[in-house]
Parts: structure tokens; sequence; C-alpha cells
């Protein structure tokens, strides 16, 4: 009778916390499903078709989206962008979360601060600063301008997290590499930057996620249609006082693909990075 | 993870190799003209048309689109910054801000180019549309008085009916009287219909409908004087504006949830046929084409209360452009906009974008229900145009208070009591401020 009783707790136990988790994931999954169901229905029936399920599925607003003239360009500038950004706020990041956490300097502590304190401000607010200063280098409409401005927007919070990691690392390994020979940024290569995937996984997907949505920093920067991200695309797909929601979904389906692709190749290294933050926390 | 790595290496080595090829830097033609615009659905009708401008005149003109409008602001304000504005531009702002753009000297004065060949131009334009780009003789902001932009449509906010929800309701035409307003929604009623949807859960337009009825019953003169403090909002004639409310619920002339509306919910309502009136800006056209091609509806001025007087609406310019005063290529972006204001580009802009033209010519050029829209323009006023503006918390009150009657909460007694001790308090708050600022 006892060990019904234990069953009993364990299983509605369970069945509490399945419950809640599947209630969030369900909020979390509804949207997605919703932006896909209305991608597959036309401008008449988006707000008549309360159906679950589309009545009848059309597929002309993904047509629509990929003959677009310049989606193509668009997807294409933002692959440049998410792929430079995330690659430099790697190396950067890394590079300089290590000597923070490693390196004695004069003004360490001071210099770690200024970086912390960066996150505070938010993106908008440094908006005509940004531009200026872009303006003085000469690097306005250009690619490498605004790969410049992402990357260090995504910096701060990315050597906190992995300075972080840094400081938890057990330092054995690095001195048995050090015996072998190898110098800081042979340590750097060889020990903290294998050891730190799971935190590296967690950035790459933060900011990946960060430059592949961003467009506001990118209006102001470029001026060269050439040049704009995917979500300036998106962004025409809405008039001023009208929208074209169906097409915007499926265009919205379809910028939202290689991230969740991302998320999906990457999970089970972020799941780790942020139990790993949790335990050394 | 190997794999993956690897992948993402090639990956990051192509974007950068591309993004170290393709550098673009900013190309500055003084034989060009640069305009920069915020509207999505103007975009390419204006790339058409820059198209058959260089055709005719070979200047060429490169229109680029940045939106959402608070995007387009952001770059504004930054470009403004670094002297680096385009040739044409837009200041979506208020009128302050306007002026702290020309007395910063960003925006040409177009005074002397507007009366050239007899004011032409002018004439050609809506004056509605050209006072919202006109700083007055005596204007606060202590800019020169001129006009300092073009306006490229207009807009107003009118009531707007379904003819077959209408005939649905053997209702023969559309009402002209405020009480025949009320006899319709009675018999739509009847029929299973609701009457007016309007998006009242944004205060501006419960405002534009509360004071176009103040301006009917008690003329502008006396709202203006209100807002001076010499007139309270228990004066019978405010009372009756807010009994029109009282008077709209009581007689279920209203559709259930009005006052939580947003207008993107009441326009679904009236395109799907969800209810026979609406109180909606003229870009309905642009939206009910998208919701319901087949819709089939006209649109009247507001029904009066008061026949003696003249309905007025709010209404003026749509979207302005101003040019750069610092441009090389300023009498060229001028040339193009008085070309872009022309009689059949306005026509052309029109049909495309279903928006209403700024220029009065182009009215028999475009379908009826625009010009419908437009043939009022007349009687169009905006309180960026008036001497005096209510102050922001009282008008807030004021708005919600004419919720609070909708919904039953208050009576419009009770209403005009509570706006009026919220003057009160304000205007004693302001009349502090003042001395401090004198002492």
């Amino acid at each position: 009778m006892a060990i019904n009783k234990y069953r009993a707790m364990k299983v509605s136990k369970g069945f509490s916390i399945h419950l809640l988790l599947g209630l969030v994931a369900f909020t979390c999954i509804f949207p997605l499903f919703w932006m896909l169901r209305c991608s597959f229905m036309t401008l008449e029936t988006v707000f008549t078709d309360k159906s679950i399920i589309p009545t009848a599925f059309h597929f002309g607003n993904f047509i629509k989206v990929l003959t677009e003239e310049k989606f193509g360009i668009y997807f294409m500038n933002s692959v440049i962008y998410t792929a430079s950004v995330v690659s430099a706020i790697v190396i950067i990041a890394s590079l300089a979360a290590y000597s923070f956490s490693r390196l004695r300097f004069p003004g360490k502590n001071f210099f770690f601060y200024m970086f912390v304190a960066a996150m505070m401000i938010p993106l908008p607010g440094s908006f005509v600063p940004l531009y200026v200063l872009i303006n003085k280098l000469n690097l306005v409409n250009t690619r490498i301008g605004y790969i410049l401005c992402m990357t260090n927007v995504g910096l701060s919070m990315s050597i906190l997290l992995l300075k972080t990691f840094f400081d938890k690392m057990n330092t054995d390994l690095e001195d048995a590499a050090r015996i072998d020979g190898c110098g800081k940024l042979g340590i750097w290569w060889h020990v903290a930057l294998p050891l730190a995937r799971p935190a590296i996984a967690v950035i790459v997907i933060f900011n990946a996620l960060n430059v592949w949505n961003e467009f506001i920093l990118a209006q102001l920067l470029l001026t060269d249609t050439r040049l704009m991200p995917l979500q300036k695309a998106l962004m025409e797909f809405q008039g001023a006082h009208s929208v074209d929601y169906p097409v915007l979904m499926a265009g919205l389906t379809l910028a939202a693909m290689p991230i969740i692709l991302l998320y999906l190749a990457m999970q089970k290294h972020i799941v780790k990075g942020f139990s790993y933050g949790a335990t050394a926390g | 993870m190997k794999k993956i790595a690897s992948i993402l290496s090639f990956l990051c080595l192509i974007a950068l190799c591309f993004v170290f090829v393709s550098c673009s830097q900013q190309e500055k033609d003084p034989d060009r003209v640069v305009l920069w615009h915020w509207m999505n659905d103007r975009h390419e009708a204006l790339e058409t048309l820059a198209a058959r401008y260089q055709k005719e005149t070979g200047v060429k003109v490169k229109i680029d689109l940045f939106s959402p409008p608070h995007a387009y602001t952001q770059r504004i304000t930054a470009t403004a910054q670094t002297r680096d504005l385009p040739d044409i531009f837009g200041i979506l702002d208020k009128k302050e801000i306007f002026a702290a753009y020309i007395k910063n000297g960003f925006v040409a004065d177009l005074t002397e180019e507007y009366k050239k060949d007899n004011a032409a131009w002018e004439k050609s334009l809506f004056t509605k549309a050209l006072d919202v780009n006109r700083f007055a003789e005596d204007n606060i902001y202590g800019v020169k008085p001129g006009v300092y932009g073009v306006p490229l449509d207009v807009t107003n906010i009118q009531i707007i009916y379904n003819k077959r929800l209408l005939k649905k309701a053997g209702i023969s035409r559309p009402p002209e009287t405020f009480d025949e307003f009320l006899e319709a929604t009675k018999a739509l009623n009847r029929v299973g219909v609701a009457g007016l949807v309007s998006g009242w859960g944004e205060m501006w337009l419960i405002e534009s409908f509360a004071l176009n009825y103040a301006f009917n019953i008690m003329g502008e003169e006396k709202v203006m004087a209100t807002f001076r403090g010499q007139v309270p909002y228990t004066d019978p004639d405010w009372i009756k504006v807010f009994e029109i409310f009282d008077t709209l619920s009581e007689q279920g002339a209203l559709v259930d949830g009005i006052v939580i509306k947003q207008n993107k919910i009441a326009e679904q309502d009236f395109a799907l046929e969800r209810a026979a009136f609406a109180f909606n800006g003229s870009w309905c056209v642009n939206v009910y084409h998208g919701m319901n091609a087949d819709l089939e509806y006209g649109v009247i001025l507001p029904p009066p209360v008061n026949p003696d007087r003249p309905m007025k609406i709010w209404g003026g310019s749509g979207s302005s452009l101003v040019v750069n005063k610092a441009s090389p290529s300023k009498d060229k972006a001028i040339a193009f906009l008085r070309w872009l204001t022309a009689k059949d580009q306005q026509a052309y802009l029109s049909q495309e974008t279903k928006n209403l033209p700024a220029n009065k010519d182009a009215l028999s050029e475009i379908p009826q229900i625009l010009s419908d829209f437009a043939g009022v323009m007349d009687h169009t006023t905006h309180p960026t145009l008036w001497k005096y503006n209510e102050l922001a918390k009282v008008a807030s009150e004021f708005n919600k208070a004419i919720q609070s009657i909708i919904v039953g909460d208050l009576t419009p007694q009770e209403a005009a009591a509570k706006v009026q001790s919220i003057k009160m308090a304000e205007m004693e708050k302001e009349k502090r401020r003042q001395q401090r600022r004198e002492r």
C-alpha cells in the first residue's frame, strides 16, 4: 500500500511537471505553427478561415517570396553577416575572456567591467554615436562597417559568458600543455577553446539569432539595397497601412528556417553550456 | 561537432572574403538626386516615376527606402548630425522637430518656388496639404515664415458605409444627419448587423471623432477658448458632445468592445462586413482592398448634429518631403518634386497606391472612392494647424472619459466634471511653472 502511495505521488509529480513543460512548449511552438499555417493561406482566407489546419493549401506565397527579385540577395547578405559577425565574436571574445581569466595585467578589472558595463547600454541608444563613428571611419554603406558594429554589440555578453567558463576550468590541462612547450596562444587554441565548446555553442546561437534578426542598425548604416539583410525583405512585405500577411508569414517561415536548423544542429552543446553555466555559478 | 565546425569555418572564410572584396563606398554624384523615404507601399510607384523622369529630363533620381518609420527617423537624425542628409527626405516628427531642422539649416525654404509662374504650383495643390508644411507669420517656433515642404498626398478621416449592408437593412441612402444615422443603426441592428466600428481603443481616433462634433456643435472659436481655459468642459455645448457617445452607446449604434479595439481590428471588422459603418481614414481604401476586394462601400462626412454649422474633419497632408538646403543638387531636387506633384504623376501615384493625391487636378483621373474622400478636403482641419492645443494630460483624460461613457461608467455630466477638474489642476500646475520660469 505504501509503495502504491509512493508510486502514485511519483506519477502525479511526473504528470504535473510534464503538463507544465508541455504548456510552456505549447506557448513557444504555437506562434511558429500559426506562422506556418498562415503562410499556406490567401489574403482572403487568412481573415475568414478559422480552422487550425487550412482547408486549402496555397503554395503561391512561398513562390512569390522566392521569386521576389531581391530576396536571394538579402538572404545571402544575412548569411554573410551572420557568419562573419559570429566568427569574429567567437575569436575576439574567447581571446579576451581567456586573457581576463588567466593573465595578469594592469587595469584588468577596469577593462573587464567596462565590457560588462557596455551591456547596460541599449542598442537604440547608441545608434547615433555609432553612425557618427562609422561615418568618420568612412565605412557607412559598407559591409565591413555593419559587421564591425554588430560584432561590437555581441562582444560584452560573450566575453562575460566565456570568462565565467574559463574561471571555473581546471588548470591541470593547461599546465600539461605548458610543459609540452605550448605558448599562451597555443594553450588557448589547443586546450581552452576545445574545452569551451558548450559555451561557444551558446555564444554562436545567441549571436547568430541576434544578427539574423537585426535590421534597424542595417537600415541606419547601409543605403545600397544590395547590402541589406534579409529582414529588409520582410519589411518590404508590409505596407504603410496594409500588410500582405500570408506572404509575410511565408517570408518569416523561410527566414526562420536557418536559425531553427542551426539550433537543432547545436542543441546538444547548448544544453550542456547552459547546465555548465548553472553548476559553475 | 568537428564536421559542423569545419562547415562553419568554411562558411565564415567565404563570408569574410566576400566582405572584403565587395565593400561598397558611398557614392556622391552632383548630377543625381537622392530621395530617402519610408513608404513601403509607394516605393515601386516612386521608382517607376523616377525612371520616367530620367527618360524625360535626363536627371537620375535614386529612390531609397528605409522602413519602418522609426528606423527611418533614426537614420535621418543620425545623418543630420553628420551633415549627410540626401537631397530629398521627409521629417516624420512633430512640427517642433520640423522647425528645429529648418533652424539648423537642413531644410530649404520653398516659398519663392511656390510663387513662381503666378503661383501655379501652389494653386495646383490642396491648401490644407500645404498648411502642414507652412510656418505662419507669428509661428511660435521662431521659424522664418514660409512653406518648407512638398505634400505627396493627403488624407482625412470620415465615415465609411457598406452599401450592401445598408440595402439589406432597407436603407436607400446614407444618413445625412445624426438622427438619421441613429435610425440607420437601429434598422441595421434589426437585421442583425452592427452599426459603427472604429479603433476607439486608440485615443487619437476617439479624440478626432469627438472634436469633429465639438467643432460642429460650438464652432472652432469656442473649442479654442476651452483649450485656453476660458470655457469649462461643463459648458452645455461640451455636455452635448459627451452626450453623443452616451446616445450612440445607449441606442446600440456601436459594435461591442469598441473602446478596446485597435484600428487594425476595426478595419478587419468592416472589411469582413461585421459592421455597416466605420470611422476611419482614407488609407482604408488600400486596407479594405487587401482584405476584401469585393467590398462595396461609400464615404460620407460624419452626420452633423448641428446642421447650421459645417462639419469639420481631421485631415491634411499625408506624407510630405523636404529639400536639403545644403544639397548641391537642390534645384534639381525641387524640379523633381514639382514634377512629382503635377497632375499626371499624382494620378498615377494615386491609382497605384490608393492614396489621395495632393494635386487637386488629379481628382478627375482617380477611382471614385478616392475622389469622394479627397472631394471634402476643404472641410479638413488638424491639431497641428490650430493655434492652441489641449494640455496632454487633459486630452488624455478627455478621451478616457469618453471611453467611460461608452462602457457606462460615467454619465456625460460626470465625465465633463471629471475632465474639468483635471483641466483646473493642470492649469494651476502650468501657472506655477510659468511663475517659476519668470522668477
